[in-house]
């Protein structure tokens, strides 16, 4: 018995197939995160729900929560997010920028606990957006978190360490960050639906620059309770 | 009136919890088996056989004497289980009781959802059941004591539906089943043909008021089952048990208990308490939280399987009791008329997290207003709605206690010498609480944003006794 013949335009109209020269389309599936050059390398047109987003940062520190703060700030007003094993303390001075009554902090844990937080928060569906920390997660667990993900409207983070670049992942979109000067980050994507893009993007990212006093450093050091200190040469 | 009769055939042994489900068992009362289960029906043991001859046809065969204490303590506690379905029930005998669910047809969308709700919650809990609905109470346990488990809801069907049981389930004595076996009534049908008057001057007046009360010719008045006012279960186990494993089991059925308890009184807990005795009469509480009153079984399993899988026993347990104290009330909230929110997921899972990682693992952020940083930042048990100035200039990361930078002629290091962006701001003072336990006491510190050679921001401060690493801007 012959199968119907599938017309290759209604196979290429299927949201789950796209071709390898242009981006994926994902209706309605994907939260704006207000870099506009970033949304245009996205499929979707912004960070997808329903499936997992790893962000690879070289270190702490180079802007990858101020590339996502548009977006969590957006999200914080309407739903609920989380931060699962934070690698240090969120300082809420800072954070409060969100709505802070909308957000879980679940600290203490180890590895395991944390890939299994995460997988249950994903799971339910009760959060807008996850953001975990999850250094040494391994291929299986992030397959598990992936499809605890699928079919919920919720945003799901996943930062791992740089190394992890080198192995393979069931996430569908993967960033690696690094920082490019002051106020710039460089955001090279790994994996995505849609074509290759060999060069990294450059965005500029919000940097705490403001009031930059500093433009000669010995100038601006505190006055004589330091004395003690030397206040020579800080290079520039 | 439409009753729900539920009856358990093998409650003599099902009152004690099983480890092997499939190995043959039976419960003996006077050396006869009086519940057994099936595998030891595939063993060819019967009802009524003597315990002698059952030990020949099963050879492993596990034997309970039946407890009849225990017995009533579990009905007691599917009564108050019970009571979510309806509020008004009543215990036919030590192994049915009878629910009347007239009134609550329509909260469960029919009849037949009702008693499959109440079946299949049954069989979680591991009791074999028979069940049947009748308008009149004697009726839908006799219909569930012969195992026909049909559905009658009018009286004039009655007769027909009665018709084919056997005389047995009428429950008479040695002298007056001889009797009607005489007469050559072997079913209810031959009873009912029967003349009323010659059947009460033989059978004696009140079997004629049995067959109409059953008949709903006479009111069947019964006196409803009175739910506790403070709720405290406890169960016996078998034999010492010292897995936790095993534990689940029993405290499910307590769980249920607990829940139609509560439903019945329309309350809901915060907290109840499972209580293990050992065999040295000390106890170990395992106190269950829950972020809001719920009655919900599900919510308050999943947080009881979590506690039990963390806990270590250091002894045996033997006795089993769960106790709930400050039931609030609980209004009951209307079905969503476009499906659940979203939100609503989340009490029950932060429950369960906190149930497995602590309660302290799980919590909120608030900003403080203090000018110390190690103080203008603190968890809270919920996230909770408060307004806070937000502070230009301060980092999302910070660490618990200040890093030691190195110093090179007088320059930070991290990588190389750091490159100051912005500062120098001031953070001083805090006389106030100087030489306290614990407080952080006077400081003075100038604080600059840096950054790395790899592109870090950083928060650094330089105090008296050096450079110090304090926060990321991530």
């Amino acid at each position: 018995m012959a199968l119907p013949a599938l017309q290759l335009s209604e196979v290429l109209s299927r949201q789950d197939i796209w071709r390898g020269d242009r981006l994926a389309v994902r209706d309605g599936a994907a939260e704006s995160s207000g870099f506009d050059a970033l949304d245009a390398e996205l499929p979707g047109k912004g960070w997808s729900t329903g499936a997992l987003t790893e962000l690879l940062p070289t270190q702490t520190g180079v802007g990858e929560l101020a590339l996502l703060w548009p977006v969590l700030v957006r999200l914080s007003r309407s739903g609920w997010l989380a931060l699962v094993a934070p690698p240090y303390l969120p300082f809420a001075p800072a954070w409060a920028e969100l709505s802070l009554e909308h957000l879980w902090w679940v600290r203490g844990v180890s590895a395991q606990e944390a890939a299994w937080v995460t997988e249950q928060m994903l799971a339910s569906g009760a959060f807008a957006a996850v953001l975990s920390w999850l250094p040494q997660v391994e291929s299986a667990q992030m397959r598990r978190l992936q499809l605890a993900v699928e079919g919920r409207r919720s945003l799901a983070f996943v930062m791992r360490a740089p190394t992890a670049a080198r192995s393979a992942s069931p996430a569908p979109l993967r960033l690696q960050l690094a920082a490019a000067g002051a106020g710039a980050l460089s955001v090279q994507i790994l994996k995505r639906r849609g074509p290759p893009r060999p060069e990294p993007l450059l965005l500029a990212v919000p940097r705490p620059l403001r009031g930059m006093r500093l433009k000669a450093p010995h100038h601006a050091v505190a006055g004589p309770l330091f004395s003690t200190l030397r206040t020579g040469s800080f290079s520039v | 009136m439409l009753w729900l009769a539920l009856y358990f055939p093998r409650f003599a042994l099902e009152v004690f919890p099983s480890e092997q489900p499939d190995w043959p068992a039976v419960a003996v009362w006077r050396e006869r088996v009086c519940a057994l289960n099936p595998a030891a029906a595939q063993a060819g043991i019967a009802l009524g056989q003597r315990l002698s001859s059952a030990l020949g046809l099963a050879p492993g065969l596990r034997v309970r004497s039946r407890e009849t204490a225990r017995e009533a303590a579990a009905l007691y506690g599917l009564a108050c289980w019970a009571g979510r379905f309806t509020p008004q029930l009543c215990m036919q005998s030590n192994d049915c009781m009878l629910l009347e669910v007239a009134g609550c047809e329509r909260l469960f969308g029919g009849y037949e959802k009702l008693r499959q709700a109440a079946l299949q919650a049954l069989f979680e809990q591991g009791w074999s059941v028979r069940s049947a609905l009748a308008p009149t109470p004697l009726a839908a346990y006799w219909l569930a004591l012969a195992g026909d488990e049909q559905s009658v809801f009018d009286l004039p069907q009655l007769p027909a539906a009665l018709a084919p049981l056997p005389c047995a389930v009428l429950g008479l004595d040695e002298a007056r089943s001889k009797l009607l076996r005489a007469i050559g009534a072997q079913c209810l049908q031959d009873v009912l043909a029967l003349p009323r008057a010659g059947l009460a001057q033989r059978l004696g007046a009140e079997f004629s008021v049995l067959l109409a009360r059953a008949l709903g010719e006479v009111p069947d008045l019964r006196a409803h089952f009175v739910f506790p006012e403070h709720f405290l279960q406890r169960i016996e186990l078998g034999a010492a048990i010292s897995q936790t494993q095993a534990l689940l089991f029993v405290a499910r059925r307590l769980v249920s208990a607990l829940s139609g308890w509560l439903a019945v009184r329309m309350r809901g807990i915060r907290e109840c308490v499972l209580l293990l005795e050992h065999a040295d009469r000390t106890q170990t509480r395992l106190p269950l939280r829950f972020s809001e009153a719920t009655r919900d079984i599900a919510r308050i399993e999943r947080v009881l399987r979590e506690s039990l899988e963390r806990l270590v026993l250091r002894a045996s347990v033997e006795y089993l009791a769960l106790q709930a104290e400050e039931a609030e009330l609980l209004t009951p909230s209307s079905a969503a008329l476009f499906g659940e929110l979203p939100g609503s997921a989340l009490p029950p899972l932060i429950d369960r997290l906190r149930a497995r990682l602590g309660d302290a693992a799980v919590c909120g952020l608030q900003a403080l207003p203090a000018h110390r940083p190690e103080l203008a930042s603190a968890s809270t048990s919920r996230p909770a709605p408060r307004q806070t100035p937000v502070m230009a200039q301060r980092p999302r990361w910070l660490l618990a206690r200040p890093l030691p930078l190195p110093e090179i002629a007088g320059a930070p290091q991290r990588d190389g010498p750091l490159n100051l962006l912005a500062g120098p701001e001031r953070i001083e003072s805090g006389w106030w609480d100087a030489g306290e336990a614990g407080a952080l006491g006077e400081l003075r510190r100038d604080y600059f944003v840096a950054l790395t050679r790899r592109g870090e921001c950083l928060w650094v401060f330089r105090d008296a006794e050096g450079w110090f690493l304090h926060g990321f801007f991530a």
